[in-house]
């Protein structure tokens, strides 16, 4: 063999190499999406930045969403709950700052502490009781529902505060939603982005810079093997349904900021387009195998889709079966060949 | 081990025990709460019964449904009013109908689920001579005494007409239309294209189904931000879709320049973005729960009434909402 001949072979092989890996093929999908979004940009309104912006404010409390589905798929598990607990919290928020006046950090703890305790509730009943991860979600997610309903009372929790003679008084929006709604850095980026970002990186030093993270992937790949090397399981399931749980109220703030109101009815089906975004980017639903980076792209790539659609004013119809296609296609872009 | 897997099985027994308890425990509360607040509405001297059927009081616009009854039928000490919620589920309003029927009630007020389910219970009520109101949602046939409902198609086409009026006939127009596979935003839809017909000089140039959600409104109005320079109105088939639209232009900076206008007018929502200056005009779906207590009472005194009343609707403004709002013509 010469050495041009070997060479070329190394070249060839680490571009396989390259080819082959989950990110490049996830990427893959991303930049179809991408040119399609060059070829059809709406009058050039794609070329402008404030529709990427807008885009990144649109999918931020989806990808919130995603960070704690994504600790709980690569644990092998899967959560329901999210959107009714994003419902929640989101209702828990606007009943705290806008009616009952309560101080804002204090309600912001208030929330976290909800929705790390639902979460955390769900991971017990999964870990006590061996219960399968997507009936004790269910249940939660029927349960938390029901909650937002009932502390709501079936209202939206707006800035029209009903007096008890039946008339409404309008109060001022806490400071607070305004500053998660508002635009940083010359208007470049929205803050509920960055808080999507800062999301992003605690779930990443969980998955990558602690050893909880080795744990969580080790119970997704075997959990009886996890079990017997001495991998508390129990308390690390406990721990990625409550981080869910957590992001949950993270995204339900968020949520509330942005509609300036608390809806019971809040993030219908956003648990659906959580777990698709997650899988577009390659995390596999049977656990163990996946990473935080891949679920950015998966977030990006739905985002970008639905914003490509929306601003060539795409009917409805033939937008649920373009997004359908293009979940086939990525996840066989995922599987690659055999 | 065995004692281990005893142990989880007697924690799943006490567990489940618990969780009943605390279910037993809940329904009593809330169910001794509300049967006070029912017999509330009674007056001593109530010479008439009525029953009411609403089909699902999870949505803001039957919650004020029953508001309005509750609030005409105060007035009225001779008659004692029955709520009943159907919680959406056709066959709890079918037994619901069938209890209000055993009781004796002497008149029925309606709001069904769905038409054709609920048609022979309706009937079979009519058939032995008890009155029955049907609210907002049609039965089939005509066995039922009088049916009150507000007229979609003629709110779009006001709301058409209100426009081109507005924009002195010509501009360009968003429409964010409703959940397009649903009736009330197709007739939305049609009466206010029947509304600008005449007016050549409006331009629909973005339309988007938003399925009447506020985050939707919000994502397709950014679309038509960026897509267009120029926006003089939008058009959104109910008031949170017209508040989404708002909150994207006002990300953009373009609220001012922009014209908002929805559809519904509740107290709460729609006539308090008004009140706000958030949107410039909102158009009333009334509930018909006042009159439908004015023909009962018709009724109940022997009065003939029609069969069909279609409501008015009115139009909110920032000018006339101090006011109670503007009837519109037909």
């Amino acid at each position: 063999m010469t050495k041009e001949e070997s060479s070329a072979k190394l070249t060839k092989l680490s571009s396989e190499h390259w080819f082959t890996s989950p990110t490049a093929r996830a990427l893959g999908a991303l930049t179809i999406v991408f040119c399609l979004g060059l070829l059809f940009n709406a009058d050039a309104a794609f070329y402008k930045w404030g529709t990427h912006r807008d885009m990144l404010r649109a999918v931020s409390v989806y990808g919130i969403l995603s960070c704690g589905m994504t600790l709980v798929i690569i644990s092998g598990g899967i959560d329901l709950s999210v959107a009714s607990i994003l419902a929640l919290t989101a209702v828990s928020f606007s009943l705290f700052t806008i009616h009952k006046g309560i101080s804002t950090p204090i309600a912001i703890l208030a929330c976290l502490v909800i929705g790390a305790l639902c979460g955390m509730f769900s991971g017990a009943v999964i870990a006590r009781f061996r219960i399968q991860p997507f009936i004790a979600t269910l249940a939660m997610m029927v349960f938390a529902r029901g909650m937002a309903k009932w502390v709501s009372g079936g209202q939206k929790i707006s800035t029209a505060v009903q007096q008890s003679d039946g008339t409404y008084k309008y109060v001022n929006v806490p400071q607070i939603f305004n500053f998660i709604n508002s635009k940083v850095l010359g208007d470049n980026i929205t803050v509920v982005t960055l808080i999507f970002v800062v999301c992003l990186i605690i779930s990443w030093i969980l998955l990558v810079k602690l050893r909880y993270g080795r744990y969580l992937y080790a119970i997704g790949g075997n959990e009886e093997a996890a079990r017997l090397s001495g991998v508390p399981v129990g308390w690390t399931k406990i721990l990625a349904y409550g981080m869910s749980g957590l992001f949950c109220a993270v995204a339900g703030m968020c949520q509330a900021a942005q509609e300036l109101q608390g809806d019971p009815e809040a993030g219908m089906s956003y648990e659906l387009s959580a777990i698709a975004m997650v899988v577009i980017g390659g995390t596999s639903l049977q656990g163990g195998r996946g990473g935080i980076w891949l679920t950015l792209i998966g977030v990006l790539t739905i985002g970008y889709l639905e914003k490509i659609l929306s601003i060539n004013a795409v009917g409805e119809d033939k937008r649920l079966m373009l997004t359908a296609a293009i979940i086939i296609a990525a996840v066989l872009l995922q599987k690659g060949k055999k | 081990m065995a004692t281990c897997i005893l142990k989880g099985e007697n924690m799943k027994g006490t567990l489940s025990l618990l969780i009943i308890t605390l279910l037993a425990g809940f329904i009593a509360l809330t169910g001794c709460s509300k049967k006070p607040a029912d017999k509330e509405d009674k007056g001593t001297k109530a010479k008439w019964t009525i029953g009411i059927s609403q089909c699902n009081l999870g949505e803001p616009y039957r919650v004020q449904m029953n508001a309005d009854i509750k609030s005409a039928a105060d007035k009225h000490p001779e008659i004692k009013v029955v709520y009943k919620d159907a919680q959406n589920d056709t066959l709890k309003q079918r037994s619901q109908m069938e209890e209000f029927i055993s009781a004796g009630v002497n008149l029925i007020i309606i709001s069904p689920k769905e038409a054709a389910p609920l048609t022979p219970v309706v009937a079979q009520a009519y058939q032995k001579g008890i009155p029955v109101i049907v609210l907002d949602r049609r039965v089939l046939g005509d066995q039922y005494t009088c049916f009150i409902g507000a007229d979609n198609k003629k709110i779009g086409e006001s709301a058409g007409k209100w426009i081109v009026e507005k924009l002195g006939g010509k501009g360009k127009v968003v429409e964010l239309k409703g959940l397009m596979t649903t009736p009330p935003a197709q007739e939305r839809h049609s009466g206010f294209l029947q509304g600008i017909k005449d007016a050549n000089g409006i331009e629909i140039i973005f339309e988007a189904d938003m399925k009447w959600l506020e985050p939707d409104a919000r994502k397709e109005m950014e679309s038509a931000l960026a897509r267009f320079d120029k926006i003089d109105l939008v058009y959104a088939h109910n008031d949170p879709g017209a508040h989404g639209a708002f909150l994207a232009a006002q990300a953009a900076g373009r609220e001012k320049n922009i014209i908002f206008v929805g559809i519904d007018a509740l107290l709460q929502e729609g006539q308090a973005y008004v009140k706000q200056g958030i949107i410039q005009a909102s158009f009333e779906y009334p509930t018909g729960g006042k009159k439908a207590i004015e023909l009962g009472l018709d009724i109940l005194n022997g009065k003939k009434v029609e069969k069909e009343v279609t409501l008015s609707s009115r139009v909110f403004t920032k000018d006339n909402i101090d006011s109670g709002g503007q009837l519109l013509k037909d």
